[in-house]
Protein backbone atom coordinates (compact mmCIF):
# COMPACT_ATOMS: atom_id res chain seq x y z
CA UNK A 1 0.00 0.00 0.00
CA UNK A 2 3.11 2.51 0.73
CA UNK A 3 3.54 3.05 -3.02
CA UNK A 4 -0.22 4.60 -3.17
CA UNK A 5 0.64 6.74 -0.57
CA UNK A 6 1.10 10.37 -2.19
CA UNK A 7 3.36 12.77 0.27
CA UNK A 8 2.63 16.63 0.16
CA UNK A 9 3.97 19.74 2.09
CA UNK A 10 2.15 22.25 3.61
CA UNK A 11 3.07 25.70 4.11
CA UNK A 12 1.43 27.34 7.48
CA UNK A 13 -0.32 30.55 6.72
CA UNK A 14 -0.73 29.87 3.14
CA UNK A 15 -2.77 26.71 2.80
CA UNK A 16 -6.01 27.36 4.75
CA UNK A 17 -7.84 24.18 3.97
CA UNK A 18 -4.83 22.43 4.16
CA UNK A 19 -4.25 23.21 7.28
CA UNK A 20 -7.53 22.99 8.84
CA UNK A 21 -7.35 19.42 7.99
CA UNK A 22 -4.12 18.60 9.46
CA UNK A 23 -5.42 20.48 12.25
CA UNK A 24 -8.55 18.12 12.79
CA UNK A 25 -6.34 14.96 11.97
CA UNK A 26 -3.75 15.95 14.95
CA UNK A 27 -7.23 16.95 16.97
CA UNK A 28 -8.07 13.59 16.75
CA UNK A 29 -4.75 11.97 17.88
CA UNK A 30 -4.48 14.16 21.31
CA UNK A 31 -2.06 16.81 19.69
CA UNK A 32 -1.98 20.59 19.10
CA UNK A 33 -1.36 22.07 16.32
CA UNK A 34 1.93 24.26 17.12
CA UNK A 35 2.12 27.68 16.05
CA UNK A 36 5.67 27.86 15.26
CA UNK A 37 5.61 24.96 12.68
CA UNK A 38 7.67 25.81 9.30
CA UNK A 39 6.67 23.41 7.07
CA UNK A 40 4.13 20.08 7.55
CA UNK A 41 4.63 17.14 5.52
CA UNK A 42 1.23 15.05 4.84
CA UNK A 43 0.57 11.60 3.62
CA UNK A 44 -2.56 11.14 1.92
CA UNK A 45 -3.87 7.76 -0.01
CA UNK A 46 -6.64 8.26 -2.10
CA UNK A 47 -7.12 11.60 -0.86
CA UNK A 48 -7.59 10.35 2.77
CA UNK A 49 -5.21 12.02 5.25
CA UNK A 50 -3.11 9.12 7.19
CA UNK A 51 -0.65 11.03 8.30
CA UNK A 52 1.74 14.31 8.66
CA UNK A 53 5.22 15.29 10.41
CA UNK A 54 6.19 18.91 10.46
CA UNK A 55 9.00 20.79 11.38
CA UNK A 56 10.21 24.01 13.31
CA UNK A 57 13.65 24.78 12.87
CA UNK A 58 15.35 21.51 13.85
CA UNK A 59 12.61 20.01 15.66
CA UNK A 60 10.17 17.68 14.49
CA UNK A 61 6.82 17.77 15.65
CA UNK A 62 2.77 16.91 15.33
CA UNK A 63 3.80 13.22 14.81
CA UNK A 64 0.42 11.17 14.10
CA UNK A 65 0.04 8.03 12.21
CA UNK A 66 -3.44 7.21 11.41
CA UNK A 67 -4.76 3.65 13.45
CA UNK A 68 -5.45 2.00 10.57
CA UNK A 69 -2.47 2.94 8.62
CA UNK A 70 -0.61 1.68 11.59
CA UNK A 71 1.68 -1.20 10.36
CA UNK A 72 2.47 -0.12 7.10
CA UNK A 73 5.79 1.22 8.13
CA UNK A 74 4.47 5.00 7.28
CA UNK A 75 6.55 6.42 10.34
CA UNK A 76 9.70 5.77 8.45
CA UNK A 77 8.59 7.10 5.06
CA UNK A 78 7.66 9.94 6.94
CA UNK A 79 11.09 10.48 8.60
CA UNK A 80 13.59 10.13 5.92
CA UNK A 81 11.04 12.23 3.35
CA UNK A 82 11.39 14.56 6.50
CA UNK A 83 14.89 14.29 6.66
CA UNK A 84 15.65 15.31 3.23
CA UNK A 85 13.02 18.44 3.39
CA UNK A 86 14.94 19.65 6.75
CA UNK A 87 18.61 18.53 5.20
CA UNK A 88 17.32 21.28 2.20
CA UNK A 89 16.45 23.69 4.92
CA UNK A 90 19.76 23.67 6.52
CA UNK A 91 18.90 21.46 9.18
CA UNK A 92 21.00 18.34 9.42
CA UNK A 93 21.05 18.00 13.11
CA UNK A 94 17.24 17.39 14.20
CA UNK A 95 15.32 16.31 17.41
CA UNK A 96 11.84 14.70 17.95
CA UNK A 97 9.78 14.82 21.70
CA UNK A 98 7.99 12.15 22.42
CA UNK A 99 5.84 10.22 24.43
CA UNK A 100 8.11 7.29 25.89
CA UNK A 101 6.32 4.20 24.72
CA UNK A 102 6.95 5.93 21.32
CA UNK A 103 10.92 5.56 21.81
CA UNK A 104 11.33 2.46 19.88
CA UNK A 105 9.54 3.87 16.89
CA UNK A 106 11.69 6.73 16.66
CA UNK A 107 14.81 4.61 17.59
CA UNK A 108 13.82 2.31 14.14
CA UNK A 109 14.38 5.46 12.53
CA UNK A 110 17.51 6.38 13.34
CA UNK A 111 16.94 8.62 16.48
CA UNK A 112 18.74 8.30 19.84
CA UNK A 113 17.23 9.52 23.24
CA UNK A 114 18.89 12.22 24.71
CA UNK A 115 17.25 11.80 28.12
CA UNK A 116 13.81 11.08 29.25
CA UNK A 117 11.58 12.60 31.95
CA UNK A 118 9.48 9.92 33.52
CA UNK A 119 6.25 8.67 32.34
CA UNK A 120 6.18 12.37 30.14
CA UNK A 121 7.94 12.76 27.61
CA UNK A 122 11.55 11.73 25.69
CA UNK A 123 13.81 13.72 23.98
CA UNK A 124 15.60 12.46 21.04
CA UNK A 125 18.06 13.62 18.15
CA UNK A 126 18.97 12.06 15.15
CA UNK A 127 22.85 11.37 15.95
CA UNK A 128 24.59 8.43 17.83
CA UNK A 129 27.53 10.80 18.71
CA UNK A 130 25.13 14.45 19.30
CA UNK A 131 25.36 14.56 23.05
CA UNK A 132 27.90 12.15 23.51
CA UNK A 133 30.33 13.86 20.89
CA UNK A 134 29.87 17.11 22.96
CA UNK A 135 30.07 15.81 26.85
CA UNK A 136 33.57 14.18 25.59
CA UNK A 137 34.54 17.10 24.16
CA UNK A 138 33.63 18.54 27.73
CA UNK A 139 35.33 16.18 29.82
CA UNK A 140 38.68 18.40 28.29
CA UNK A 141 37.60 21.47 30.44
CA UNK A 142 37.09 18.72 33.76
CA UNK A 143 38.87 20.06 36.72
CA UNK A 144 39.10 17.48 39.79
CA UNK A 145 38.11 19.79 42.52
CA UNK A 146 35.55 19.54 45.72
CA UNK A 147 32.84 21.65 44.90
CA UNK A 148 32.95 22.46 40.96
CA UNK A 149 30.01 25.10 40.30
CA UNK A 150 28.21 25.93 37.17
CA UNK A 151 26.46 29.30 35.90
CA UNK A 152 24.17 29.37 32.47
CA UNK A 153 23.40 33.05 31.37
CA UNK A 154 21.99 34.57 28.63
CA UNK A 155 23.51 37.63 29.67
CA UNK A 156 21.76 39.71 27.00
CA UNK A 157 23.67 41.97 27.83
CA UNK A 158 26.20 41.30 30.37
CA UNK A 159 25.65 43.02 33.42
CA UNK A 160 27.27 44.25 36.92
CA UNK A 161 24.77 41.84 38.32
CA UNK A 162 25.83 38.92 35.90
CA UNK A 163 29.29 40.02 37.39
CA UNK A 164 28.48 39.72 41.24
CA UNK A 165 26.31 36.62 40.33
CA UNK A 166 29.78 35.24 39.11
CA UNK A 167 31.65 36.28 41.62
CA UNK A 168 29.49 35.19 44.54
CA UNK A 169 29.81 31.40 42.82
CA UNK A 170 33.53 31.51 42.12
CA UNK A 171 34.50 32.50 46.05
CA UNK A 172 31.68 29.62 46.86
CA UNK A 173 33.13 26.94 45.01
CA UNK A 174 37.01 25.78 43.59
CA UNK A 175 36.62 26.22 39.92
CA UNK A 176 33.55 27.84 38.04
CA UNK A 177 32.11 26.77 34.44
CA UNK A 178 30.26 29.46 32.56
CA UNK A 179 27.67 28.71 30.28
CA UNK A 180 26.86 31.61 27.75
CA UNK A 181 23.26 30.87 25.98
CA UNK A 182 23.96 29.99 21.99
CA UNK A 183 20.83 30.60 20.80
CA UNK A 184 20.35 33.56 18.73
CA UNK A 185 16.45 34.51 19.51
CA UNK A 186 17.73 37.10 22.08
CA UNK A 187 18.46 41.41 21.36
CA UNK A 188 21.84 40.76 21.37
CA UNK A 189 23.59 38.21 19.09
CA UNK A 190 25.33 35.35 20.35
CA UNK A 191 28.95 36.53 19.54
CA UNK A 192 28.50 39.52 21.16
CA UNK A 193 27.10 38.02 24.40
CA UNK A 194 29.56 35.46 24.18
CA UNK A 195 32.41 38.20 23.96
CA UNK A 196 31.19 40.42 26.28
CA UNK A 197 30.84 37.82 29.38
CA UNK A 198 34.76 36.57 28.48
CA UNK A 199 35.86 40.21 28.52
CA UNK A 200 33.91 41.02 31.91
CA UNK A 201 35.03 37.91 33.50
CA UNK A 202 38.84 39.37 32.48
CA UNK A 203 38.72 41.81 34.50
CA UNK A 204 37.45 40.40 37.61
CA UNK A 205 40.25 39.16 40.27
CA UNK A 206 38.63 35.13 40.17
CA UNK A 207 39.11 34.74 36.20
CA UNK A 208 41.70 31.85 37.04
CA UNK A 209 39.08 29.61 38.38
CA UNK A 210 36.08 30.52 35.84
CA UNK A 211 35.84 28.86 32.35
CA UNK A 212 33.47 30.39 29.87
CA UNK A 213 32.00 28.19 27.98
CA UNK A 214 30.22 29.04 24.30
CA UNK A 215 26.73 27.32 24.89
CA UNK A 216 25.11 24.45 22.44
CA UNK A 217 21.61 23.37 21.84
CA UNK A 218 22.31 21.40 24.50
CA UNK A 219 21.62 24.09 27.24
CA UNK A 220 19.08 26.29 27.05
CA UNK A 221 18.27 26.41 23.35
CA UNK A 222 15.20 26.43 21.28
CA UNK A 223 15.53 22.37 21.35
CA UNK A 224 15.58 21.79 25.25
CA UNK A 225 13.70 24.72 26.45
CA UNK A 226 11.32 26.04 23.06
CA UNK A 227 8.75 28.35 25.65
CA UNK A 228 11.98 29.87 26.98
CA UNK A 229 12.00 32.32 24.42
CA UNK A 230 8.59 32.92 23.81
CA UNK A 231 8.17 34.06 27.57
CA UNK A 232 6.43 36.72 26.66
CA UNK A 233 3.83 34.49 26.56
CA UNK A 234 3.91 33.84 30.34
CA UNK A 235 3.88 30.41 29.61
CA UNK A 236 6.10 27.82 31.30
CA UNK A 237 5.69 24.45 30.02
CA UNK A 238 6.91 21.66 33.11
CA UNK A 239 7.87 19.51 30.90
CA UNK A 240 10.37 21.72 28.71
CA UNK A 241 12.44 22.84 31.75
CA UNK A 242 12.47 19.22 33.23
CA UNK A 243 13.84 18.25 29.58
CA UNK A 244 16.62 20.80 29.86
CA UNK A 245 17.32 20.36 33.57
CA UNK A 246 17.62 16.70 32.96
CA UNK A 247 20.09 16.97 30.47
CA UNK A 248 22.20 19.33 32.53
CA UNK A 249 22.12 16.88 35.43
CA UNK A 250 21.94 13.79 32.88
CA UNK A 251 24.98 15.07 30.64
CA UNK A 252 26.72 17.86 31.00
CA UNK A 253 27.15 17.98 34.84
CA UNK A 254 28.79 14.09 34.67
CA UNK A 255 30.64 15.19 32.33
CA UNK A 256 32.37 18.15 34.42
CA UNK A 257 31.79 16.88 37.46
CA UNK A 258 29.82 19.81 38.49
CA UNK A 259 28.29 19.28 42.05
CA UNK A 260 26.69 22.92 42.28
CA UNK A 261 24.63 25.21 40.22
CA UNK A 262 24.25 28.78 40.47
CA UNK A 263 21.43 31.44 39.82
CA UNK A 264 20.23 34.90 40.23
CA UNK A 265 17.27 35.07 42.56
CA UNK A 266 14.87 36.64 40.18
CA UNK A 267 12.18 39.13 41.26
CA UNK A 268 10.72 40.66 37.78
CA UNK A 269 10.33 37.77 35.21
CA UNK A 270 8.03 35.35 35.90
CA UNK A 271 9.38 32.19 33.43
CA UNK A 272 12.64 32.55 34.82
CA UNK A 273 11.47 32.46 38.55
CA UNK A 274 9.70 29.57 37.37
CA UNK A 275 12.83 28.00 35.71
CA UNK A 276 14.67 28.70 39.68
CA UNK A 277 11.97 26.94 41.12
CA UNK A 278 11.87 23.81 38.73
CA UNK A 279 15.75 23.89 38.96
CA UNK A 280 15.53 22.76 42.36
CA UNK A 281 13.01 20.38 41.60
CA UNK A 282 14.87 18.40 38.85
CA UNK A 283 18.55 19.39 39.72
CA UNK A 284 18.25 18.39 43.45
CA UNK A 285 15.14 15.76 43.43
CA UNK A 286 16.56 12.30 44.75
CA UNK A 287 13.28 10.07 44.16
CA UNK A 288 14.53 9.43 40.99
CA UNK A 289 15.11 6.11 39.20
CA UNK A 290 18.38 4.96 40.05
CA UNK A 291 19.98 4.93 36.46
CA UNK A 292 19.82 8.97 36.70
CA UNK A 293 22.73 10.97 37.71
CA UNK A 294 23.67 12.48 41.12
CA UNK A 295 21.70 15.26 42.27
CA UNK A 296 23.18 18.99 41.66
CA UNK A 297 22.85 21.42 44.58
CA UNK A 298 20.80 24.25 43.97
CA UNK A 299 22.24 27.99 45.27
CA UNK A 300 20.35 30.68 44.77
CA UNK A 301 21.99 34.47 44.70
CA UNK A 302 20.56 37.03 45.50
CA UNK A 303 20.70 40.05 43.11
CA UNK A 304 22.69 42.89 43.39
CA UNK A 305 20.91 46.45 43.59
CA UNK A 306 22.07 49.18 41.49
CA UNK A 307 22.58 51.61 44.23
CA UNK A 308 23.72 51.54 47.72
CA UNK A 309 20.38 53.42 49.02
CA UNK A 310 18.06 50.67 50.60
CA UNK A 311 15.19 50.22 48.06
CA UNK A 312 16.99 50.93 45.34
CA UNK A 313 16.08 48.37 42.04
CA UNK A 314 18.30 44.90 41.22
CA UNK A 315 20.09 45.52 38.18
CA UNK A 316 18.48 43.15 35.40
CA UNK A 317 19.67 43.02 31.80
CA UNK A 318 15.74 44.16 30.72
CA UNK A 319 16.38 47.40 32.33
CA UNK A 320 19.79 47.83 30.54
CA UNK A 321 17.67 47.43 27.26
CA UNK A 322 14.99 49.57 28.30
CA UNK A 323 17.55 52.26 29.48
CA UNK A 324 19.71 51.78 25.84
CA UNK A 325 16.49 52.16 23.51
CA UNK A 326 16.06 55.48 25.89
CA UNK A 327 19.33 56.33 24.86
CA UNK A 328 19.94 57.21 28.65
CA UNK A 329 23.57 56.09 28.83
CA UNK A 330 24.31 57.86 31.92
CA UNK A 331 21.83 56.27 33.97
CA UNK A 332 23.20 52.76 32.21
CA UNK A 333 26.78 53.51 32.74
CA UNK A 334 27.06 52.08 36.74
CA UNK A 335 24.92 49.01 35.72
CA UNK A 336 27.00 47.47 33.20
CA UNK A 337 30.86 46.60 33.56
CA UNK A 338 33.41 48.79 31.31
CA UNK A 339 33.71 46.59 28.14
CA UNK A 340 30.05 45.71 28.10
CA UNK A 341 29.08 49.76 28.35
CA UNK A 342 32.11 50.23 25.47
CA UNK A 343 30.46 47.92 22.84
CA UNK A 344 26.91 48.95 24.14
CA UNK A 345 28.26 52.86 23.25
CA UNK A 346 29.88 52.24 20.46
CA UNK A 347 27.86 49.70 18.45
CA UNK A 348 24.05 49.67 20.25
CA UNK A 349 23.45 53.49 21.19
CA UNK A 350 20.42 55.23 19.35
CA UNK A 351 22.97 57.71 17.42
CA UNK A 352 25.19 54.86 16.78
CA UNK A 353 25.28 53.16 13.13
CA UNK A 354 23.92 50.99 11.96
CA UNK A 355 21.03 49.74 14.52
CA UNK A 356 21.16 46.03 15.16
CA UNK A 357 18.12 43.68 13.59
CA UNK A 358 16.13 43.23 16.68
CA UNK A 359 14.86 40.13 17.33
CA UNK A 360 10.51 39.91 18.39
CA UNK A 361 11.41 37.82 21.68
CA UNK A 362 13.88 39.15 24.36
CA UNK A 363 14.48 37.07 27.38
CA UNK A 364 15.95 38.81 30.11
CA UNK B 1 38.18 13.13 0.07
CA UNK B 2 37.33 16.20 2.34
CA UNK B 3 34.19 16.51 3.73
CA UNK B 4 32.98 19.56 3.52
CA UNK B 5 29.09 19.54 4.32
CA UNK B 6 26.30 17.51 5.94
CA UNK B 7 24.78 14.79 3.55
CA UNK B 8 22.03 12.28 3.10
CA UNK B 9 21.38 9.62 0.62
CA UNK B 10 19.08 6.39 1.05
CA UNK B 11 15.93 5.77 2.62
CA UNK B 12 14.73 4.30 5.89
CA UNK B 13 12.32 1.56 3.80
CA UNK B 14 13.09 -2.11 4.39
CA UNK B 15 16.35 -3.45 2.39
CA UNK B 16 18.07 0.07 2.16
CA UNK B 17 20.26 2.06 4.51
CA UNK B 18 20.11 5.90 5.37
CA UNK B 19 23.34 7.58 5.59
CA UNK B 20 24.13 10.48 7.09
CA UNK B 21 27.71 12.75 6.65
CA UNK B 22 28.79 14.96 8.91
CA UNK B 23 32.06 17.33 8.58
CA UNK B 24 34.30 17.26 11.80
CA UNK B 25 37.13 19.44 13.38
CA UNK B 26 39.94 17.47 12.87
CA UNK B 27 40.05 14.18 14.67
CA UNK B 28 39.71 10.71 13.04
CA UNK B 29 37.37 9.07 10.82
CA UNK B 30 33.76 8.20 13.22
CA UNK B 31 31.64 5.49 11.95
CA UNK B 32 28.77 4.67 13.60
CA UNK B 33 26.43 1.76 12.52
CA UNK B 34 22.86 0.82 13.31
CA UNK B 35 21.42 -2.19 11.70
CA UNK B 36 18.23 -4.06 11.95
CA UNK B 37 20.20 -7.38 11.16
CA UNK B 38 23.10 -6.28 13.10
CA UNK B 39 23.45 -9.36 15.15
CA UNK B 40 23.39 -11.88 11.90
CA UNK B 41 25.57 -9.44 9.27
CA UNK B 42 27.04 -6.40 11.85
CA UNK B 43 30.85 -7.66 10.52
CA UNK B 44 29.95 -7.64 7.09
CA UNK B 45 27.86 -4.71 7.21
CA UNK B 46 30.99 -2.56 9.05
CA UNK B 47 33.44 -3.73 6.36
CA UNK B 48 31.47 -2.64 3.37
CA UNK B 49 31.28 0.63 4.52
CA UNK B 50 35.04 0.76 6.03
CA UNK B 51 36.21 -0.69 2.71
CA UNK B 52 34.00 1.92 0.56
CA UNK B 53 35.33 4.92 3.21
CA UNK B 54 39.08 3.75 2.13
CA UNK B 55 38.18 3.39 -0.97
CA UNK B 56 37.26 7.09 -1.16
CA UNK B 57 39.99 8.24 0.80
CA UNK B 58 37.74 9.42 3.51
CA UNK B 59 40.00 9.90 6.63
CA UNK B 60 37.58 12.28 8.38
CA UNK B 61 34.11 12.94 9.54
CA UNK B 62 31.43 11.45 11.19
CA UNK B 63 29.44 8.93 9.36
CA UNK B 64 26.30 7.56 10.45
CA UNK B 65 24.63 4.22 8.89
CA UNK B 66 21.38 3.53 9.50
CA UNK B 67 20.86 0.02 7.81
CA UNK B 68 17.82 -1.93 6.87
CA UNK B 69 18.81 -4.90 5.84
CA UNK B 70 20.65 -3.80 2.49
CA UNK B 71 22.31 -5.80 0.49
CA UNK B 72 26.30 -5.16 -0.03
CA UNK B 73 25.93 -3.20 -3.71
CA UNK B 74 23.02 -1.34 -2.30
CA UNK B 75 24.75 -0.14 0.92
CA UNK B 76 27.93 1.02 -1.21
CA UNK B 77 26.26 2.73 -3.09
CA UNK B 78 24.63 4.69 -0.58
CA UNK B 79 28.03 5.37 0.88
CA UNK B 80 29.40 6.48 -2.08
CA UNK B 81 26.62 8.74 -2.72
CA UNK B 82 26.49 9.97 0.62
CA UNK B 83 29.92 10.73 0.66
CA UNK B 84 30.38 12.64 -3.07
CA UNK B 85 27.29 15.06 -1.84
CA UNK B 86 29.27 15.98 1.25
CA UNK B 87 33.10 16.22 0.15
CA UNK B 88 35.01 18.82 -2.12
CA UNK B 89 37.97 18.23 -4.34
CA UNK B 90 41.23 19.43 -2.80
CA UNK B 91 43.05 19.24 -6.16
CA UNK B 92 40.72 21.23 -7.79
CA UNK B 93 39.06 23.18 -4.63
CA UNK B 94 36.05 22.97 -6.52
CA UNK B 95 33.07 21.58 -4.72
CA UNK B 96 31.88 19.44 -6.63
CA UNK B 97 33.34 16.38 -6.41
CA UNK B 98 32.45 13.92 -9.05
CA UNK B 99 34.43 15.22 -11.91
CA UNK B 100 37.74 13.91 -10.28
CA UNK B 101 36.77 10.70 -8.42
CA UNK B 102 38.83 7.91 -10.22
CA UNK B 103 35.35 5.70 -10.43
CA UNK B 104 37.14 3.00 -11.16
CA UNK B 105 37.91 2.26 -7.65
CA UNK B 106 34.20 2.20 -6.71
Amino acid sequence: MLEEIDLSTVTPGVDHTEMDAVAQFLASHDLDLDGDLDIILVARHFGELIGCAALAGGIVKCVAVAQHAQGLNLLPHLMTELSYIAHARGHAHLFVYTKPRYQDLFTSCGFHPIVAVPDQVVMMENTPRGIRGYTEDLRNYRRIRDKVGAVVLNANPFTKGHQHLLREAARDCDYLHVFVVAEDASYFPFTDRLALVRAGVAEMSERDHIHVHPGTTYVVSKATFPSYFLKDSGLVDMCATAVDLLIFREHIAPALGVTHRYVGTEPFCRVTRQYNTDMHYWLERRDLPPSFAAPVQVVEIPRVAAGDEPGSQAISATNVRRLLELGDLDQLRPLVPDPTFALLAAKYAPDAPPPPQRASTRPC
Amino acid sequence: MRIVRDSLAGTLESSDALVRVSPTDGGERDVSINSSVMAQFGTQITEVVQDTLDKMGVSQGQIVVEDKGALDCTLRARVQAAVLRACADEATGTTDASTSVDWSLL
